[in-house]
C-alpha cells in the first residue's frame, strides 16, 4: 500500500506512480469491486473496426431484403426499409415518415461515418478538434439506439394485425439484419475508448492545482478508471 | 495478478472516463454538477437526497412495471375481431412468427433489463440506505451501469404511437389500461437515472470497506 500523497506531491509524480503500477505485467484487481483495472479499454480499435466492418456487410442486407410482408385477402406485399417511408409520405404521414427516415437511415449511416472518421483519425495520430471529436463519440452513444424504433413498430404489427387470411403481418429477414446493425453499431460505439483521442495530443497544464483543498473524500467511482 | 494501493491517490484525484485528465476533485454545493475541464464531461452531481429519490421512483417504476405487464397496451378492432398486444405477447408474437433472435432482442430490451433495472436499484439503494453491503454489491452495481442503455421502453412507446398512427385509418385501435401505466413507468426510470449519481453508491461501498478492514 502505497502512502498518501503530501499537499507537496505533483501531478507528475502521481501520473508516474500510477503508470508504474499500471505498466507493470499483473494484471490490477480495483480494491473496491475486484474487477480488472486497465487504462484503457483492451483491443478497443481491433475490436471496434471488427464490430463496424460486421456492420457495414449486414447493412445491406438490412436495406435490400424486405423487413415484413404485409397481406391483404391473401395478398401479400413486401416492405423494405426505404418503401416503408415511401408509403408513410404518399399516405400523408410525413411526420412520421420523417421520423422513420431519421432513425432508421440517417442514424444508422451517421454512426457508421462518424465511429469509421474516429477511427482513422487515431489511427493517424489526428490532432484536430479533441472535444469536438469528443462530442461527436457522445453524440454517437447516446442515439445509436433509437434506431431500434423500426424493429420494435414491426413487433407490435405482427403481434396485433393477426387476422388470418384478411390481413397479417409478418416480419422478414430484413428486419433482423437491421436489427444485428443496430445492436452490432452499439457494441461498436462501447468499445472504443475515447481516450484515445487524447492520446495523442500534449500534455496539458493544469491551473490551480494546489489552491484546492486535498482532504475531500473519495469522489472516484469504480465504472470511470476500471473497464470490463 | 495483484492488488493495488491506488485508491490512496483516489482520495483526491479524479480521472474524467473521456480523456482520462487528472484533476483535484471539486468540492460542490448542493444541486451542482462537476464537468471535465478539458473535454466537458460530466465527472459527478451532487444532488439533494440522491439516494432516497432514486429509490422512490425506482419501487414506483416497480410497481406501475407490474401493471404494464398485466393488461394490454394496444387492441385492435377489425371486422369482428379483437386483437390485444401486450409487452410479453409482443415478444411470444415474434417466436411464432419464426424469428425467435427478434423476439429474444425484444424480451430483453423491453421486459427483462427494465426489470432488472429496477428490482438492482433497489437491492442496490437499500442497502446504501443501511450501510450494509455484501460481495454482491459491486458487481451488481456494475452490471446495472453497464445495460443501462439496453432497456429501451422509451423507444418502445414511440414505436407504439408510430404503430397507432399506421394502423388508424385501418381498425379501431383502443388503448389499453398498460399504455398509461407505461408512461409513467418511463417517468420513474427517467426520474430515477436522473436523480441518481453513481459516486454517492461507489464512495459509501468504499468508506464502508475501509471501517472495517
Ligand atoms: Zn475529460
Amino acid at each position: 500500500m502505497s502512502s498518501l500523497p503530501t499537499r507537496q506531491t505533483t501531478n507528475d509524480e502521481i501520473n508516474s506512480r500510477i503508470a508504474s503500477e499500471i505498466n507493470s505485467d499483473d494484471d490490477l484487481i480495483c480494491p473496491c469491486c475486484k474487477s480488472i483495472m486497465h487504462s484503457r479499454k483492451p483491443n478497443s480499435l481491433n475490436r471496434t473496426w471488427a464490430l463496424l466492418i460486421t456492420a457495414m456487410i449486414l447493412y445491406i442486407p438490412a436495406n435490400v431484403l424486405p423487413i415484413m410482408a404485409v397481406s391483404f385477402w391473401g395478398d401479400g406485399q413486401p416492405d423494405t426499409i426505404l418503401s416503408g417511408v415511401m408509403q408513410l409520405l404518399k399516405a400523408g404521414l410525413w411526420p412520421l415518415a420523417l421520423l422513420i427516415f431519421v432513425a432508421s437511415i440517417v442514424i444508422p449511416v451517421l454512426k457508421l461515418i462518424i465511429l469509421i472518421l474516429l477511427l482513422v483519425s487515431i489511427n493517424t495520430k489526428a490532432q484536430w478538434h479533441p472535444k469536438d471529436r469528443t462530442k461527436l463519440y457522445r453524440f454517437t452513444e447516446f442515439v445509436g439506439r433509437w434506431s431500434m424504433v423500426d424493429v420494435f413498430v414491426i413487433a407490435i404489427l405482427v403481434t396485433l394485425v393477426q387476422f388470418g387470411n384478411t390481413a397479417s403481418v409478418s416480419p422478414d429477414l430484413g428486419a433482423l439484419s437491421f436489427a444485428a446493425v443496430v445492436i452490432l453499431t452499439m457494441f461498436a460505439a462501447n468499445s472504443f475508448d475515447p481516450r484515445l483521442i487524447w492520446d495523442n495530443l500534449p500534455e496539458p497544464e493544469l491551473a490551480d492545482e494546489s489552491e484546492q483543498e486535498d482532504d475531500s473524500v473519495i469522489e472516484m467511482n469504480g465504472d470511470r478508471l476500471v473497464e470490463k | 495478478m495483484k492488488e493495488t494501493g491506488l485508491p490512496a491517490i483516489a482520495f483526491n484525484r479524479i480521472a474524467c472516463h473521456d480523456c482520462d485528465l487528472l484533476q483535484t476533485t471539486p468540492r460542490l454545493a448542493v444541486g451542482e454538477v462537476a464537468y471535465c475541464m478539458r473535454c466537458d464531461a460530466v465527472l459527478f452531481t451532487n444532488q439533494k437526497n440522491s439516494v432516497d429519490r432514486s429509490l422512490a421512483f425506482a419501487i414506483t417504476g416497480l410497481l406501475f412495471y407490474i401493471i404494464a405487464n398485466m393488461f394490454p397496451f394496444l387492441s385492435l378492432k377489425a371486422l369482428g375481431f379483437v386483437q390485444e398486444g401486450t409487452l410479453f405477447s409482443t415478444s411470444l408474437s415474434l417466436f411464432k412468427a419464426g424469428m425467435p433472435l427478434l423476439g429474444i432482442l425484444l424480451f430483453l430490451t423491453t421486459i427483462l433489463f427494465p426489470l432488472t433495472t429496477l428490482l438492482g436499484t433497489i437491492y442496490i439503494l437499500m442497502q446504501v440506505k443501511r450501510d450494509k453491503f455484501n460481495d454482491y454489491t459491486a458487481p451488481v452495481f456494475r452490471f446495472l451501469r453497464s445495460t443501462d442503455t439496453w432497456g429501451m421502453l422509451e423507444i418502445f412507446m414511440l414505436a407504439v404511437i408510430v404503430s397507432l398512427v399506421k394502423l388508424g385509418d385501418y381498425a379501431d385501435v383502443v388503448f389499453g389500461i398498460s399504455l398509461y401505466a407505461f408512461i409513467l413507468l418511463i417517468l420513474s426510470l427517467t426520474l430515477m437515472s436522473h436523480s441518481l449519481n453513481p459516486q454517492d453508491v461507489w464512495t459509501r461501498l468504499r468508506n464502508n470497506m475501509a471501517d472495517q478492514p
